[in-house]
């Protein structure tokens, strides 16, 4: 996928005009939001519940190492291959290994964020397997080859005419209909074909549980069970802090999730692997290989602040509350993550430079944060990164802010902190800037100020400040 | 080089530095927890008709298997694979099915894999199975696979039928894992199964039957006979 992170601004603008996505940015987060409260209360006491989810991920990153071995050594006593991938290029290039090896001439895959942040399905392709994304609306984003326009609905906002078209020229549909139902049945017969004949299939990981060594997946169309069931290979992907310590727990975080990201109790289906099939059954697969990925992960765990986001189980709750995710979907926000979620993961696995706009377009409401199932501080962390921006942080690929607001910066600090200077900059700036007030508000400067008043006024600065006007009352007495 | 990168994710994580981590709460038990078994059925039935599952709750075997009778015919079923599970083995469906106008056939009839994916894909129009448990909490049938629960038989045909005694209902998730994991048992494969296959990915338009099933069908046996306890219990001596 081509990383467009650096034209937030301009996808955010182009689809502010875009008939198709308002149509669904104005029904269907605050549809889910409704259907997740509505979820949450089956739990009889849903705030408690709720903050558990924030405990037992917690709880999980503080023993990330311990459980991450732990995880291991019960995934490969029951059979599973696991593989430690310090980024995507190893990741890729095992699984690219893998499909050359048993001469794979297509794979097919389950809905998973990761395989999109690393890169996979054009290595793949670029060497000559074919791979079918195989969640519907995965799909449709993959054949027309546009980023998700929302993490539960990646193609929802894909006009009915655009997919006939589509699926008329690509898939073989004979008959055109704009009937949803009607496409969607030309896709299941299409992919049908491909999990019948299938030899190896790709999915995420929602869930690895440490206890057991077992990987959990949600969905609810059944591609990834086909995924699990029909091909002689099995090839799973979890970035690495996706494990938790026991099935108890993740039967908990299992609950907060489905109720989290579609108002569902559960999921259509779930499914668990610990191990490949035993000789003895006839389907599933006979290898399973399970990838933990670290694609710079380890790099954030160093930093207690940041660590917080590595607690994120990508249910998308924080996108449907989000007033700027439901202005602007997720086109802008240019990669695998969009929503809050993605304004803090897209920076932190590609560097502050690429994302400047990411960090910046948060108005902190803080609904994110009250809605995140695992206590993640959104509107924190962001401020957080808008402050190591500044700085240039070179660790998270930011450079040095450009110099005329690095000076500017430096002299607002110098001058506060010096009660004259202070004074005399206010008497000397005050004249200059109320030159344009109407009705004691400013709303319009000239240079740097500009673009911020174009959407904004500022009070216009009182004739006296509070000094001042105290030093005149003492006069009188 | 791939133990390198496990030794060097390890050691960056062992030296990072560490967090407090915020207070555990007590949960309140889930309300499941306190039904009778008469209440956690109806839950289950509400919760998964909610989803356009189908339950029927049947008296005895004989009259499950006139149930199945009527339900592959209102479906339009002539062939169907059928799990061989401890009940749907007690039950001996392929006679039956012979005796009673309809194909069924079982993993075993085929030679290899190739074979029977062959049927489970084309050639049937339903997959007959049993459910280790009836979870009440979401409407939820747990399949724990094996040689005799295969997988592709829930998923694979446009009509899912489960056939299983009653008495296999459970409050929640948790009994099945307790179950399914106890005595240091490792299942390959667990399914958990509420509603047919369904997605909204087209214009927010939701359809039931995306990839796998577009019909789910309970039928919950009151004395079914022979009843082995489901895969949990003690560990086989």
């Amino acid at each position: 996928m081509k990383i467009k992170t650096d034209q937030y601004a301009e996808t955010a603008r182009r689809e502010l005009g875009n008939p198709n996505s308002r149509v669904f940015l104005n029904l269907l987060p605050a549809f889910l939001s409704v259907m997740r409260q509505a979820a949450m209360q089956s739990f009889p006491d849903p705030a408690a519940a709720h903050a558990m989810g924030g405990v037992i991920r917690a709880e999980a990153l503080d023993r990330l190492p311990e459980l991450l071995e732990q995880f291991e050594r019960n995934a490969t006593a029951a059979g599973t291959k696991v593989f430690w991938a310090w980024d995507g290029h190893a990741a890729n290039g095992y699984i690219l290994d893998l499909a050359l090896k048993h001469g794979i001439g297509y794979v097919t895959k389950g809905k998973s964020m990761i395989t999109e942040e690393i890169g996979l399905n054009d290595l793949l392709e670029e060497n000559g397997i074919e791979v079918w994304e195989t969640d519907l609306g995965e799909f449709i984003a993959q054949l027309l080859g546009r980023p998700p326009f929302h993490i539960v609905g990646p193609a929802v906002n894909v006009p009915v005419e655009e997919i006939r078209d589509l699926f008329m020229d690509r898939i073989g549909l004979e008959k055109p209909t704009t009937d949803p139902v009607e496409l969607g049945l030309a896709a299941r017969n299409f992919l049908r074909d491909k999990f019948h004949h299938m030899e190896m299939g790709i999915t995420g990981v929602n869930m690895a549980v440490a206890e057991t060594g077992t990987i959990i997946n949600v969905e609810n169309e059944g591609n990834i069970r086909f995924n699990k069931s029909s091909p002689r290979i099995q090839v799973s992907v979890m970035s690495l802090e996706k494990v938790v310590p026991t099935m108890m727990e993740a039967m908990h975080l299992l609950r907060l999730l489905c109720r989290n990201c579609t108002g569902q109790e559960l999921g259509a289906y779930v499914s668990l692997d610990t191990g490949p099939k035993n000789p003895d059954e006839i389907d599933g697969p006979e290898e399973l290989h399970v990838i933990i990925l670290d694609n710079g992960r380890t790099r954030l765990y160093q930093d207690p602040n940041l660590r917080e986001i590595l607690r994120c189980m990508r249910c998308g709750g924080c996108l449907n509350v989000c007033p700027i995710y439901r202005r602007i979907g997720g086109y802008p926000y240019g990669w695998a993550y969009s929503g809050p979620m993605g304004q803090i993961l897209n920076p932190l696995l590609l560097g502050l430079d690429r994302t400047r706009d990411l960090v910046q377009s948060c108005t902190l409401c803080h609904a994110c944060r009250d809605a995140c199932m695992t206590g993640i501080d959104h509107p924190g962390l962001l401020l957080y990164l808008r402050s190591k921006a500044a700085e240039g942080d070179p660790d998270l690929g930011a450079s040095p802010e450009s110099w005329p607001i690095a000076w500017f910066f430096k002299a607002f600090a110098h001058a506060a902190a010096n009660p004259v200077l202070w004074r005399t900059t206010v008497r000397l700036v005050r004249s200059l800037f109320n030159r344009t007030a109407r009705e004691g508000r400013v709303t319009k400067a000239p240079g740097p100020l500009a673009a911020w008043l174009e959407s904004r006024d500022f009070p216009a600065m009182p004739e006296k400040t509070f000094h001042e006007r105290w030093a005149d009352l003492e006069r009188k007495g | 080089m791939e133990d390198s990168a496990r030794q060097e994710i390890l050691d960056r994580l062992r030296q990072a530095p560490t967090q407090a981590v915020p207070e555990r709460l007590d949960l309140p038990p889930l309300s499941e927890r306190s039904q009778d078994r008469e209440a956690l059925i109806e839950t289950f039935s509400r919760k998964l008709a909610a989803q356009t599952g189908v339950c029927h709750r049947v008296p005895d075997t004989a009259s499950a298997l006139e149930m199945l009778a009527r339900v592959l015919e209102e479906e339009g079923v002539r062939q169907a694979m059928a799990a061989t599970d401890e009940y749907l083995a007690s039950l001996n469906l392929p006679d039956w099915g012979r005796e009673h106008g309809f194909d069924i056939g079982t993993p075993r009839d085929y030679p290899d894999r190739a074979a029977y994916k062959t049927a489970v894909f084309d050639r049937v129009q339903a997959g007959i199975t049993g459910a280790d448990f009836i979870v009440a909490e979401s409407g939820t049938l747990a399949l724990i696979h094996d040689r005799d629960q295969a997988r592709l038989i829930s998923l694979a045909p446009i009509v899912h039928v489960v056939l299983a005694p009653v008495d296999r209902v459970v409050p929640a998730y948790e009994d099945v894992m307790e179950s399914a994991f106890g005595h240091g048992r490792r299942p390959s494969h667990i399914s958990l199964i509420t509603g047919p296959s369904m997605t909204a990915d087209i214009q927010a338009t939701p359809f039931k039957g995306m990839h796998g099933p577009r019909r789910l069908i309970v039928i919950l046996v009151e004395r079914g006979q022979a009843v082995a306890p489901a895969k949990g219990g003690p560990p086989q001596q």
